[in-house]
């Protein structure tokens, strides 16, 4: 894939990430306004259109604070009349939940679609949640696609849904859904001229409360008892007719492992794949099982699907037996893969698996000499230095570490293993708080600028207010890192032009008596200046500033700006190992023949920080030579 | 037409993606089948990565186990990282590079009068013929440099393993969609670094 082919406004059949051909969709929607916060595995939609807003100006993309304020501002341009769009991940929905639940009350006005990407396996997510069951509770139809094309296809038909009913319409991905690419058939893109409008014109209330909020919940539940009727009729529903009297019912990439394990396994037996999750297409249903003997559920995850065709069979086919979760074939834990689906499928079928199991443990025997590899700060990074700084600070002292969300996440990984607790954003605050009532120990927690300004201010506001005890370290590197370097409130760029918070004037202007900056280059004298926030009592808190090394050196390429690694002196290096030891920069290996480490220059980007804790000075820029 | 599986691996920060754009992009311009899964987020830090790429009649996006015809393997570790994967008899396109983990490194040093060792790459290589004796590795860092420039260590591999008899992607398609993919700028290093790369194999 190419961005080319995402912004070229002519149909075609292009390589795509899901993600791009859910943004393509987007655009020829001719969604006018699109809001975001970052999180995988959906962060490539809003790179993709935060790009193509700069080529379509009547399309706006916007990066928020966070993922309810995406949400509420797609559904305010949604009720005055404008198409709109966002996506989050899984854990997002859940900060976003409160308005959500309301505009399954509400309705909308023009299209408006909310894509929620639930990470089965917890690849980059603090929980493998079932963000299935928010379509139920919330009253909001849900589709779910298995491939880029159909991600494409469910898109477009999403907005068409919302609009002649006047709903928010929830497509649900998995990570491996989104990080899916293949060919891809797209339309033409056509938009229309964005103008304003007045309120008058829309003349519809959205709110709820009381006696409307329950009038608008019957109303809302009335809507989908329709719109049932019309997924059973939806192309996103496909059965493959098949042989015998045990057939499977499989949604999003279970589907495919399922079409890949029959075909392993030589059987053609019957195959629902449902499309369309919420409401469940009932008749449909119906239909398929009737005639069964037997009928596999293949879903990750919980018993979403399983629950309802059980529910349903007792209705339909009382005689047949419901094959899933509940019955141990599958798991709840863990994404599937096509090895677990022949497995299950072959022990359902009274068939022969490949011996899956009998490989993994003989590989298993053939890795056992390899080296752990877990990812880690970048070489470049501000936060190796700052993590050394504090770690310094607050040796032989008794403390607890409350973690937060962001790159510094991986603090709780080998080689530091430095973190008490990890919730979800923001969440080190109210933790924190909690703790210094309890706990003598000096209460410390960890945030990044995005996280500050997503969820962590209500905790802050709570601990000055309450005259809390404790030390936050602000690790400010100007952009959300760990999804992709995106803009946040406190980066002076976004999609088109923005006002840029600053972290110290903000926690000034709350109130925050104790306020260091410091530079996360400059980590021997932080140390001191970090022990002196420590001992201030009630609430402190430490910026440390120094840009993404990621981020930065993408400026770098853009602009020609050479990146300028550093070297070991082999003369002046006595192998004190300070640039290893509590530094752990993957650029630094040591040399088997001397014993001297040696810089990967490829991978260095010359941030320095090595060379300003070598006791010898052994370390100097190669000056670009 | 018949599956192919490739399994590409590699430390984040290397390129791997790129190198399964490539190969997506070459098989959709000449119309072959494919499907691809990659990994972005959390283990793109310098940890290990895997994408998988399916040409031909497949379904699943990820590669079954034993099922990869062919490991192309941005960094030697990384190759028998995910050897579960390889097709007994496959082929493995290696990096003869070994980017020792930060956590190994720190051992060496809190250990050293134990006298721990570096895995090596003989090491690596002997555990992957195990399972296969079509093991090639390639100094791609010195062919990238050799290129010209040093972030074309993917494409040297994507060279040499065009060379491999039955990879079905011809030579045409792979160089058109190494242009397209590449920053313009670096196109002529990335070209030269394929012909390295495929000379590499002989």
């Amino acid at each position: 894939m190419t961005f080319s082919d995402i912004v070229d406004p002519e149909p075609k059949t292009a390589f795509m990430l899901t993600n791009h051909a859910v943004a393509r969709a987007v655009l020829e929607s001719d969604a006018k306004v699109t809001a975001f916060y970052p999180g995988s595995p959906t962060s490539e939609i809003l790179d993709s259109l935060m790009e193509l807003s700069r080529s379509y100006p009547d399309l706006v993309m916007e990066v928020s604070s966070n993922e309810k304020v995406a949400l509420e501002t797609v559904a305010g341009a949604s009720m005055a009349g404008a198409r709109s769009f966002t996506s989050m991940k899984s854990v997002g929905l859940n900060v976003a939940s409160d308005a959500f639940y309301c505009l399954g009350y509400t309705g909308v006005n023009a299209g408006c679609v909310l894509l929620v990407a639930d990470d089965p396996h917890a690849h980059s997510s603090q929980s493998e949640q079932d963000g299935r069951y928010f379509a139920p509770t919330g009253h909001v139809p849900m589709l779910e696609p298995s491939t880029p094309q159909e991600a494409y296809e469910m898109t477009r038909y999403a907005f068409e849904l919302s609009e002649k009913h006047r709903v928010l319409v929830l497509i649900r991905t998995t990570t491996r859904v989104n990080h899916q690419s293949a060919p891809v058939k797209v339309g033409k893109v056509e938009r229309t001229p964005i103008k304003k409008r007045k309120w008058s014109e829309v003349a519809a209330k959205y709110y709820t409360l009381s006696d409307t909020a329950r009038r608008l919940k019957g109303e809302a539940l009335e809507k989908l008892k329709v719109i049932e009727d019309e997924l059973n009729g939806s192309q996103f529903n496909v059965v493959h007719e098949g042989e015998g009297k045990t057939g499977i019912i499989a949604n999003g990439v279970s589907y495919l492992h399922v079409m890949e394990a029959l075909d392993t396994l030589g059987v053609k037996a019957p195959v629902l794949k449902l499309g369309t999750l919420y409401p469940m297409p009932r008749k449909l249903v119906s239909e398929f099982i009737r005639g069964l003997d037997r009928v596999v559920v293949v879903e990750e995850l919980m018993p979403f699907i399983e629950d309802q065709v059980t529910a349903l069979a007792k209705e339909v086919n009382p005689g047949v037996q419901v094959i899933g979760k509940h019955s141990g074939h599958f798991g709840m834990v863990g994404e599937y893969n096509t090895a677990i689906v022949t497995e299950a499928l072959a022990r359902v079928m009274g068939l022969t698996a490949p011996r899956y199991s009998d490989v993994l443990a003989e590989s298993q025997k053939l890795k056992s000499i390899l080296p752990v590899r877990k990812p880690t700060f970048c070489p470049g990074c501000p936060h190796r230095g700052t993590v050394w700084s504090v770690l310094q600070a607050l040796k032989g002292t008794s403390y607890v570490v409350n973690n937060d969300i962001g790159c510094y996440s991986m603090l709780l990984l080998e080689p530091y293993g430095v973190t008490d607790s990890l919730l979800c954003m923001g969440a080190s605050q109210g933790v924190s708080s909690g703790m210094q009532h309890v706990l003598e120990d000096k209460v410390v927690s960890f945030l990044g600028d995005s996280t500050f300004f997503h969820a962590a201010l209500p905790g802050i506001v709570n601990a000055i207010h309450n005259r809390h005890n404790y030390t936050v370290f602000i690790l400010d590197n100007s952009v959300t890192a760990m999804t992709g370097q995106q803009p946040n409130p406190g980066s002076d760029w976004g999609a088109a032009p923005v006002d840029e918070l600053d972290i110290e004037a903000v926690l000034r202007g709350m109130g925050a008596k104790n306020v260091t900056v410091i530079d996360a280059f400059d980590p021997k004298p932080n140390v001191d200046r970090i022990k002196e926030a420590l001992s201030k009592p009630g609430f402190s808190a430490v910026i440390s500033k120094g840009p993404c090394a990621l981020y930065n050196d993408r400026l770098k390429r853009r602009d020609r700006v050479p990146i300028v690694p550093n070297r070991v002196s082999e003369e002046e290096c006595k192998t004190i190992y300070a640039c290893v030891r509590d530094f752990y920069c993957p650029a630094i290996q040591v040399d088997v023949e001397t014993k001297q480490t040696r810089i990967q220059e490829d991978l260095c980007n010359g941030c320095g920080n090595c060379a300003r804790l070598c006791p010898r000075s052994a370390i100097h820029t190669t000056g670009g030579d | 037409m018949v599956k192919y599986n490739i399994l590409l691996t590699g430390v984040g920060g290397q390129g791997l993606m790129l190198l399964s754009a490539i190969i997506g992009e070459a098989s959709t311009m000449r119309g072959v089948k494919v499907v691809t899964q990659e990994q972005h987020g959390l283990a793109q830090r310098s940890g290990s990565i895997s994408a998988h790429v399916r040409l031909g009649d497949a379904y699943s996006p990820m590669v079954p186990i034993g099922e990869a015809d062919m490991v192309i393997a941005m960094e030697a570790t990384e190759a028998l990282r995910y050897v579960e994967y390889l097709k007994p008899g496959g082929a493995v396109i290696m990096n003869k590079r070994i980017m020792h983990p930060v956590i190994e490194t720190g051992e060496l040093v809190k250990r050293r009068r134990e006298n721990l060792q570096y895995v090596t790459l003989d090491q690596v290589v002997e555990q992957l013929r195990k399972r296969t004796d079509r093991v090639w590795s390639i100094d791609a860092n010195a062919l990238a440099e050799e290129a010209g420039n040093p972030r074309t260590e993917n494409v040297v591999l994507l060279g040499a393993a065009s060379r491999v008899e039955g990879f079905p992607l011809p030579r045409d398609a792979l160089v058109e969609a190494v242009k397209k993919a590449v920053p313009e700028r670096t196109v002529a290093a990335n070209l030269a670094a394929f012909e390295l790369g495929e000379k590499s194999l002989g």
